[in-house]
């Protein structure tokens, strides 16, 4: 996602701004969060302003605090502690702004609210319908890898050479040719 | 102007409305997704073209007969004339990089990739057949999966970009023509109806537009918890409710309101016969009382057929092409009132 405020680098922190009293939610990047937070506190940016600024101390967590005096940081810091999507990296903020999430596995990521919001929605929580054959394929394998490990975890080891040998039907005849002796 | 001395006895045509005059068209889209790619909507470039590469192939394999195009190699008279056949949306044509449409020539099913899913199978058929749209969409949706990986899970079934669409990923509609019910002041009290049956009742244009020319699209709200099949049967059944209720309203308009009807019917012809300017919306509403007279047996010379091509040949873009030209707005508009008025010289009233 852009900026936008400059709408050429990628947003990476979420600021609340004030404009004509009303409050505004903007995605923008670091270098825009710092001029605005200028633009905002012109004197907090000033050396003199900065007790210790030129005598060694990091001038990072004394933005932090301009900032953080600003605006309302609702952006990177906070964000980064919130779910993202492992596998798009896409930020809760980010898909509820759009209301679009970010790939398939965003609806693992953030299942917790999206599970509310798909009842809410559907006033219903389980799919009924068409199954595609791959699919299908695919997850009657994970069930019964997932059931694998759960039986050799508990060491339930007849339990789990009946699941394997159920795993390797599955795979074909070279799985099972492959899987030798148990 | 004489009212028709028989007046209170329906015309004989009026007695037989053809549900079709009133149920335009339906469609039945289906949205899909693939395993391991970014939506389109947070997609780069590189993804989606990776994406409309990959659903290319699918569709070179297993649905030669359909025709692939790139949005971005579209003319923009095109680009117009596909979005105005409801062929293609206005969110696709957005997307230019990697967006792309596949199409059946005689208009049956149509592919648009990477719209807001990277996926969305159409199939359409005309009056309330919606059997016929759902067996072209799930078809071509069975061909397709043989080569992509759909994004799916027990639980949630077909994952989609907008949780709104998660599940089958169907969305059934029909284009149903309401201004018996407008003109009796009675359509209000269908569409609630309609919502509380957890209906979307939109215009012509679909999600956010208005229901210009009285021409609303129906369709279900909820995509999890029913079967495809139902829900087509459902949506089916109750736009058919809602056609035997429009067939009502026009009943009684003849019997209770005939001066309502013929003042709405030569208003509308005189307009479209001597207007100089007209814009796409209005030229809509006239054309709209015009398709109702059409279908009562009104009109001499009009078929509801006519006027449903005089609708879509006055939009912009096929009215441009038509013309071979591009052209302003206020070009468009008067070329629209010539265009109209000529098509309608010969229309007189039975009433």
């Amino acid at each position: 996602m852009k900026c936008e405020l400059c709408h050429k680098a990628e947003a990476e922190t979420a600021i609340r701004k004030h404009v004509a009293g009303e409050s505004q939610e903007l995605y923008v990047c670091q270098a825009c969060a710092k001029k605005e937070a200028q633009r905002q506190e012109p004197a907090a940016s000033e050396p003199s302003a900065q007790p210790g600024g030129t005598d060694g101390v990091p001038v990072l967590p004394l933005m932090g605090m301009i900032l953080d005096a600003a605006f309302e940081i609702v952006g990177r810091a906070k964000s980064l502690a919130e779910p993202a999507c492992p596998v798009c990296g896409i930020l809760r903020n980010e898909y509820r702004k759009r209301s679009r999430l970010g790939c398939p596995a965003c609806y693992e990521a953030f299942s917790k609210e999206l599970d509310a919001a798909i009842l809410d929605l559907h006033r219903a929580s389980q799919h009924v319908g068409k199954t595609p054959e791959k699919a299908k394929a695919f997850w009657q394998r994970k069930q019964l890898a997932d059931k694998l490990d759960a039986a050799v975890e508990a060491q339930r080891y007849e339990e789990a050479i009946a699941l394997r040998d159920q795993l390797r039907k599955l795979d074909g005849p070279e799985a099972e040719k492959e899987g030798g002796p148990a | 102007m004489m009212l028709n001395p028989e007046w209170g006895v329906l015309p004989k045509k009026a007695r037989h409305v053809p549900t079709d005059d009133i149920a335009m068209s339906c469609r039945v889209r289906l949205a899909r997704n693939l395993v391991g790619e970014r939506f389109p909507d947070w997609a780069t470039e590189h993804d989606r073209e990776r994406v409309f590469a990959g659903v290319r192939e699918a569709l070179r394999v297993e649905a030669p007969d359909l025709r692939v195009e790139p949005v971005a190699g579209f003319e923009e008279q095109d680009r117009d004339v596909l979005c105005e056949s409801h062929l293609i949306s206005k969110d696709l044509l957005d997307r230019a990089a990697g967006g792309g449409v596949a199409y059946a020539v005689d208009g049956s099913v149509c592919v648009m990739i990477n719209e807001e899913d990277h996926l969305r199978i159409q199939g359409f058929a005309g009056g309330l057949d919606m059997q016929t749209a759902w067996s072209a969409a799930d078809a071509l949706d069975t061909r397709l999966e043989r080569h992509l990986n759909y994004a799916w899970t027990p639980r949630l079934g077909y994952l989609t970009a907008c949780p709104s669409n998660v599940g089958t990923g169907l969305r059934a509609s029909a284009m149903l023509h309401l201004l018996g019910l407008r003109l009796l002041g009675e359509v209000e009290p269908v569409v609630r109806g309609l919502e509380r049956m957890r209906l979307l009742v939109r215009g012509i244009g679909g999600e956010g537009s208005e229901a210009a020319g009285q021409i609303y699209q129906i369709s279900n709200m909820d995509t999890l918890g029913a079967d495809e099949a139902t829900v087509v049967r459902r949506v089916a059944r109750i736009c058919a409710e809602v056609v035997r209720q429009e067939y009502n309203a026009r009943v009684r308009l003849i019997q209770e309101s005939p001066l309502v009807l013929v003042d709405c019917l030569a208003r509308s012809l005189s307009v479209l016969q001597n207007a100089r300017l007209l814009a796409t919306s209005e030229a809509l509403e006239f054309l709209s009382a015009m398709r109702l007279g059409a279908s009562l047996g009104l009109c001499t010379r009009l078929k509801v057929q006519d006027v449903d091509k005089l609708i879509l040949l006055m939009q912009p873009g096929h009215l441009q092409k038509g013309m071979g030209t591009a052209m302003t707005s206020d070009e468009r508009d008067e070329m629209r009132a010539e265009f109209l008025s000529r098509k309608v010289a010969n229309v007189k009233l039975k009433c």
